[in-house]
């Protein structure tokens, strides 16, 4: 009983027998099939993480997840002690000992693993020079309560797009991850995150004129246009998902069977050419393809995302990534194809599951930078579930509200952005 | 102290699809000192002078003063002898019922040593794999000297042995010591004297004139006592997935040392380079490497020079995969001019085996090929010694006609300044 892995690096849901287990609330210990906890009377939800020994002990370790948020530590901008290529871990020279790549900053490729259901890899690609994606994100340890998304793809044209995107998508969750309004409805709830996701896209932009206004004058840097870059946010909330975008950053909500789909609707020019009736894959092909009508940045017209939300009916994944990955896999029904397959090689763990991703787009050919971050979703039982009704949950689909159709309805769009 | 330095030449940037990286490093080590007097431990000589019953008259004569010059430029406190080689091989200084097999040398050692091989006489056969034997066994009396070099000189063939043996003689020598051989007269073999200067890590050259050797035994000896630094090892690092093509040394000579590789781990392999003086040494290094998408770097060799197990210099071999054509077609000047320089040997040489077969269309075709190949990389030494072998009607595109009469001498010439290269001129 006392042999048990990190959970960081366990395949995520679902307690095994041999695992020792522990109370999100108060960590007491407790058995796999609980229902509630012995010591403080907490719903056990299905998939708790299994835990270390020496942490679920830890006074107030676990009682105060939301003070524990993680962040990256490291400075990205310092080289990786792990080769990008093959894992090796020795360079001299500035090459690694094993197969020679070169060696590179944290930044070409890094990941984020808040806890066990949540995870983000960013990836340089194969053919640009700097991984100028950002992404940041964070969770609550009990699977489907917390999770924070952030993917901003910085715009190649502009100079310090990954300064940028970064800052962006940091900034974006340290809005998010504020305590939100205690209301209980799933409404009232959307409604709450809808407010706050405005307020992250204005906190990100900030961060992106920011870096316009100190241009950091590194060699080589372009100087064509002020730094630009996209925004796409998920929230996951007990069984709620609220999301928002400027720009083609995607958000997608891929179920374990039945009908995926992108939640988001790109702003750009190939977005708008399909609803205007040309075959998706002529517009994702055509010359401007990769022209986006919002972004953020000094010289946006508008930067408030557009939001959607769902509350999803079964277990699944909800995937957030940058046009490095959805280029070689536009439709929802592709994507879904892609993930489901990589997931159970992946044992349904997020880490594994954003690398094979990761690993998949590189072997497409990597054109861009990739990131992705996924959540694993396994929608509470509603006879046990955190405010969510029975009629909420049985009912899928949009939830949306007068207020939020308002918001959809306006969805803005810019005027075609420069910046191919 | 010995200082050293390697320069790199090459064109990293290769073709997408591309796999092979083709890189000229360049090592260069000053303040070598004098042989046996620095840190790498005391140093040894042998002369192996051969005896045989045809060296008579003005060939013993001049042998005789050639070892005794010899013997002039060896440093003292360096240990020393000298085999007199016939069918048999025979310890002449120090003298055969001396208690010791080798001596240091100091002035009375030297004046004795003269004295003996004043009395050396030509009678017998030879069989040089017992020569190189015996003075594998003197050099064993000695392992305090760790720098061991001889210096052999022959007339004529291998007679008096057969093949195999002469073959498991130079191999039980191999790594124990370095020899330069000399060979007299237009009756030895090329090939077989070549083939034991390239395993023993030395040099190959004709003394046409019986009357030059005293002056080639001088230089050569002053070289060997120029080495400093008594044995220097090659290692080249290349990543996982990738293979090690060849290794080859080529200037001062073209020397393709991929025979004497030594694996040191399964990405590493180390090639003996022998002792060191004041010189540059350029090595021809290529890597089959996997190729990687437009935009990819690799680190596709690294060639680091080690003495005494430590690193003394190093140069990087990198691969870039691009897709500009104006960076990937062009090719290094110095790998362009030691490609070439290394076909050059490998042409004269099997020119000169097909003239000698009487095949005179494969003779010309590849003499003719080394006519153009000299005239392209500058080499006019071998340019020169080309035209006593073949009329040269066009050197741009090598149109030769074999000479219907050529001394045997002139090819021998031609055939042992093959491996010689000239500089490339570096940017």
């Amino acid at each position: 009983m006392n042999e048990n892995p990190p959970s960081d690096v366990h395949p995520a849901p679902g307690p095994t027998a041999g695992q020792r287990i522990v109370c999100p609330n108060c960590g007491e210990d407790a058995e796999p099939g609980d229902l509630f906890c012995e010591g403080c009377g907490q719903d056990l939800p299905d998939g708790i993480t299994p835990v270390p020994a020496d942490s679920s002990k830890r006074p107030g370790g676990l009682s105060h997840p939301a003070a524990a948020l993680p962040t990256t530590p490291v400075d990205l901008e310092s080289l990786s002690p792990v080769c990008r290529t093959c894992r090796g871990t020795t360079f001299q020279d500035g090459y690694c000992e094993n197969c020679g790549s070169p060696a590179v900053k944290i930044r070409d490729h890094w990941e984020e693993r808040p806890a066990a259901w949540v995870a983000a890899v960013s990836d340089r690609g194969v053919r640009h020079h700097r991984n100028e994606d950002g992404m940041a994100v964070s969770a609550r340890p009990e699977p489907g309560s917390r999770a924070i998304l952030v993917v901003c793809d910085g715009v190649s044209s502009s100079f310090d797009s990954d300064i940028a995107s970064l800052g962006a998508a940091r900034a974006a969750r340290e809005v998010l991850d504020r305590p939100r309004p205690d209301v209980a409805s799933v409404a009232g709830r959307i409604s709450a995150w809808n407010e706050r996701l405005a307020l992250a896209g204005d906190e990100a932009n900030k961060q992106a004129v920011e870096a316009g206004r100190h241009p950091s004058g590194r060699p080589g840097e372009r100087q064509d246009s002020p730094p630009s870059c996209t925004f796409a946010a998920a929230v996951v909330d007990n069984g709620v998902i609220v999301v928002g975008w400027v720009g083609d950053s995607r958000i997608y909500w891929i179920p374990d069977f039945g009908e995926p789909e992108q939640m988001s609707r790109d702003d750009s020019w190939a977005t708008e050419q399909i609803l205007a009736g040309v075959p998706r894959e002529e517009a994702e092909n055509g010359p401007r393809a990769h022209a986006i009508t919002r972004w953020l940045g000094p010289d946006s017209p508008d930067t408030v995302p557009t939001r959607d939300s769902r509350v999803p009916d079964r277990p699944g994944w909800l995937l957030v990534c940058s046009d490095g990955l959805w280029n070689y896999c536009s439709p929802a029904s592709d994507l879904a194809t892609l993930v489901r397959g990589l997931a159970n090689e992946a044992q349904g763990d997020p880490s594994h599951l954003a690398s094979r991703l990761i690993d998949w787009a590189n072997a497409q050919g990597g054109m861009d930078n990739i990131t992705v971050a996924l959540a694993r979703i396994a929608p509470i039982p509603p006879q046990r579930g955190n405010g969510i009704t029975s009629d909420e949950t049985t009912t899928p689909t949009q939830a949306t509200s007068s207020g939020l159709n308002g918001v959809l309805d306006s969805a803005p769009t810019g005027p075609g952005n420069p910046h191919a | 102290m010995p200082s050293f330095s390697a320069e790199v030449f090459q064109n990293e940037f290769i073709s997408e699809g591309a796999t092979d990286v083709h890189a000229i490093v360049s090592v260069t080590c000053a303040g070598a000192g004098e042989a046996g007097r620095g840190e790498g431990g005391e140093a040894a000589e042998i002369i192996i002078v051969d005896t045989s019953g045809s060296m008579l008259d003005a060939k013993i004569i001049a042998a005789r003063q050639a070892a005794a010059v010899a013997v002039d430029q060896i440093l003292d406190g360096t240990w020393f002898a000298v085999i007199s080689g016939t069918h048999v091989a025979t310890r002449a200084f120090p003298y055969p019922n001396a208690r010791v097999s080798m001596v240091q040398m100091e002035p009375g050692a030297r004046a004795a040593a003269k004295d003996a091989i004043s009395r050396l006489e030509a009678d017998g056969g030879t069989a040089m794999g017992s020569w190189l034997k015996l003075a594998g066994q003197l050099f064993d009396t000695v392992p305090q000297a760790t720098q061991r070099h001889a210096i052999l000189l022959t007339d004529g063939q291998n007679q008096s042995e057969q093949p195999y043996q002469f073959q498991a003689a130079i191999e039980s020598v191999t790594g124990r010591f370095q020899c330069d051989c000399r060979g007299v007269g237009a009756d030895w073999d090329v090939a077989e004297l070549r083939h034991v200067s390239t395993a023993l890590l030395g040099t190959v050259d004709l003394i046409a004139n019986p009357a030059a050797m005293a002056a080639d035994f001088e230089s050569l000896m002053q070289k060997a006592m120029g080495r400093g630094v008594a044995e220097a090892t090659l290692r080249v690092w290349a990543p996982q997935g990738s293979h090690l093509l060849w290794v080859r040394q080529v200037s001062p000579s073209v020397e393709d040392l991929t025979s004497r590789k030594v694996e040191v781990n399964p990405l590493t392999s180390a090639f003996p380079t022998g002792a060191w003086g004041d010189e540059s040494r350029d090595y021809h290094v290529a890597v089959r490497v996997p190729p990687q998408p437009v935009g990819q770097e690799r680190l596709a060799a690294r060639v680091q020079l080690l003495v005494q197990d430590s690193v003394v210099s190093q140069g990087l071999v990198k691969a870039r995969w691009s897709g500009d054509d104006a960076l990937t077609t062009r090719i290094d000047p110095a790998v362009a001019h030691y490609t070439g320089q290394a076909e050059l040997a490998v042409v004269i040489q099997e020119g000169l085996a097909a003239k000698a077969a009487g095949d005179e269309a494969t003779a010309t075709t590849k003499l003719g090929r080394a006519v153009a190949l000299a005239a392209e990389t500058g080499n006019d030494e071998a340019t020169s010694k080309l035209r006593k072998v073949v009329d040269i009607d066009d050197p741009a595109t090598g149109t030769v006609r074999l000479k219907r009469s050529v001394d045997k001498l002139d090819e021998m010439a031609l055939d042992t300044a093959s491996t010689k290269t000239t500089r490339v001129n570096k940017r």
